[in-house]
């Protein structure tokens, strides 16, 4: 491969290792030393007809890191995307990009950022080297600096065999491909990726994570990246804010966010009132957190090595309610979701 | 920003003519009609119909019409570009890219001006070698020039906006006829707009159609001023293809600046 720009070069390993590192801010929010790459205080937007998108979101994003917005169709996540690229006009509140505010300095806040939309957004009629040359004229590179450019992340992304061809000839995997090679031209500060496996193949999925995780590792790129799947969230992101109807309801490393909840979790899917069962639960000595109810299940965080479900079980028979299912399992930031927010996430909606 | 704003223009306009003709449709469809109301229809209706004005044969006045039928006609099958590349192209890409955003409606403008130039050329040249006699000098091609280029912007500026507003192919496709062809017919492109009933030459003294034409037959046919006459009833030709040229001007800053208007509303949120 072609050498390309390393700015300070990341593997996935030291991910938790940097997480636990951040110290506290306000409200629990982590906040690391130096300037924030992109910088989100008290973000609102309405759109026409009082539809509250935004209700005052605040978050930062640091060099070289990948943070997620992660919940359902609707939460907000692409409208604060839209903002920050300033497709979306905000009605209250401050966005920056590299200390530019995105309302005041867009053109300035602009350069300094790339973009692959949740759909494909490409001049169709051309060739993929044709879609990165427009991209490098318009970011004002002159034609040498973008042939240039063009040559080095068509390598770095595994593009060169096709880039000659006509777009409409791509498949969903390599449309996302060259969006992201685009993207990364004019070698931007911040990386917006808007839903960026959404109708992809599994296959395909799991390329463009390994594609994500490998340009966050080469080019140490900040990466915002939206998204409703849990696992992709889990696996990708250093922090992970989850948006739950225009507001942050939690934000930390998906690790620490899973730790929070205990290593494992007891799920009791009851016949009867289930607020009844988590009195019963709670005061067993496993509990880590506090047990919460969603439908007919009752959901146990469980201390290290907890699991006893024969004791759960036994304390939920005394207490005279009938148990349907018992299980328990590792902790995921699925379970996260459903404490903080009250739902789950099922094809992309809240359920 | 004066660099952006012109590396954003060049790129813009460079992109948008290559892919009219790359799609062919901006360029083959509009240059169809007016080919065969030039070559074909006109010099049947001289033979059928013989000729009404001293000044000019008749073949030679309706393919001169054809031109002022062909300018809108591309100036619309372009504007559906707006709405492909909004819907399935490139427009967020464009908005995400660091130069002024109004240079993007005014590059699609000024990319289709020189295709309708273009295809003017290739009209009147076919025109020429069928017959029609057209008698011009370097001040009647530059009345001729400022009279395409006016009509292009004008109905360019009107396609967008359409376009952006209605957002459907299939609804703007609708629209073609009665924006490109209907004010053709009252514009003095087969007969003089004297003829007309009295309303709708009122009309057809407003329309930019009815301008343009008669600046352009001003200009490729020297002492055909009757359309501007028509129109003003000065005695000064230079005057009233000059006042002509002012009314499109206008009509030109109109529509621009409406399609600029329309395109931030419709592309921001």
């Amino acid at each position: 491969m072609t050498a390309v720009r390393f700015k300070s070069p990341r593997t996935a390993a030291n991910r938790g290792e940097r997480a636990a590192e951040q110290p506290e801010g306000r409200e629990g929010t982590p906040v690391a030393a130096g300037e924030p790459v992109v910088s989100v205080r008290e973000l609102r937007k309405t759109y026409a007809g009082g539809v509250e998108a935004l209700k005052g979101i605040s978050f930062d994003v640091h060099e070289g890191e990948l943070f997620g917005l992660l919940g359902p169709n609707g939460a907000g996540k692409s409208t604060t995307i839209g903002i920050l690229t300033t497709t979306v006009r905000p009605s209250g509140g401050e966005a920056c990009l590299g200390g530019e505010d995105v309302r005041a300095n867009s053109l300035r806040a602009r350069r300094r950022m790339g973009v692959v939309y949740q759909e494909s957004v490409l001049d169709n009629e051309f060739s993929g080297r044709a879609n990165l040359r427009l991209h490098a004229r318009l970011w004002g590179m002159t034609r040498a600096e973008g042939e240039r450019r063009i040559a080095e992340v068509a390598d770095a992304i595994g593009l060169e065999g096709i880039l000659d061809r006509g777009v409409r000839t791509y498949s969903g995997g390599q449309r996302r491909r060259l969006e992201i090679a685009r993207a990364l031209l004019s070698e931007p500060d911040v990386l917006f990726l808007d839903e960026p496996t959404v109708g992809l193949d599994p296959a395909s999925r799991h390329g463009l994570w390994d594609l994500i995780q490998e340009t966050r590792r080469r080019y140490a790129v900040s990466i915002v990246l939206t998204t409703h799947y849990l696992d992709e969230a889990e696996r990708l992101c250093d922090r992970v804010a989850i948006v739950h109807e225009g507001r942050i309801v939690a934000l930390d490393a998906p690790e620490r966010l899973i730790a929070s909840l205990g290593e494992e979790v007891l799920e009791l899917r009851v016949r009867a009132d289930a607020e009844e069962a988590v009195g019963a639960v709670a005061a067993l000595p496993l509990a880590v957190g506090e047990p919460f109810v969603i439908g007919n299940t009752v959901t146990v965080p469980l201390k290290r090595g907890g699991g006893n479900g024969a004791q759960v079980m036994e304390a939920v028979r005394d207490a005279g309610i009938a148990v349907e299912g018992i299980s328990v399992r590792r902790t995921t930031l699925d379970d996260v979701f459903l404490r903080v927010t009250g739902r789950r996430i099922e094809n992309g909606k809240a359920a | 920003m004066i660099q952006a704003t012109t590396m954003g223009m060049s790129t813009l306009y460079q992109r948008r003519l290559a892919l009219a003709f790359k799609t062919r449709r901006g360029v083959i469809v509009p240059l169809t009609a007016p080919l065969i109301f030039a070559l074909v229809v006109a010099p049947a209706l001289a033979e059928a119909l013989g000729g009404f004005s001293p000044d000019i044969d008749y073949m030679t006045y309706v393919a001169v019409a054809a031109a002022v039928l062909l300018v809108p006609l591309t100036s619309m099958f372009n504007g559906l570009s707006v709405i492909t590349d909004a819907k399935f192209g490139i427009t967020k890409e464009l908005l995400a890219a660091p130069i002024p955003r109004t240079t993007i409606p005014l590059a699609n403008a000024l990319s289709i001006l020189t295709l309708a130039l273009l295809q003017a050329a290739v009209l009147f040249l076919a025109a020429a070698a069928r017959g029609a006699e057209f008698d011009t000098s370097g001040t009647g091609v530059l009345w001729l020039l400022g009279g395409v280029a006016l009509l292009s912007l004008v109905t360019y500026g009107l396609a967008e906006m359409l376009a952006l507003a209605i957002g459907k192919a299939d609804e703007y496709i609708a629209m073609i006829p009665a924006v490109a062809i209907v004010p053709w017919f009252f514009a003095g492109s087969l007969f003089s707009i004297e003829v007309l009933p009295a309303p709708l030459q009122q009309v057809a003294m407003v329309l930019p159609w009815t301008h343009a034409l008669a600046v352009i037959r001003y200009g490729l046919v020297e002492g055909s001023d009757a359309g501007l006459a028509d129109i003003w009833g000065l005695d000064s030709e230079p005057l009233m293809a000059g006042l002509s040229l002012l009314v499109l001007a206008v009509f030109a800053v109109v529509t621009l600046t409406g399609a600029v208007k329309v395109f931030g509303r419709k592309s921001l949120s």
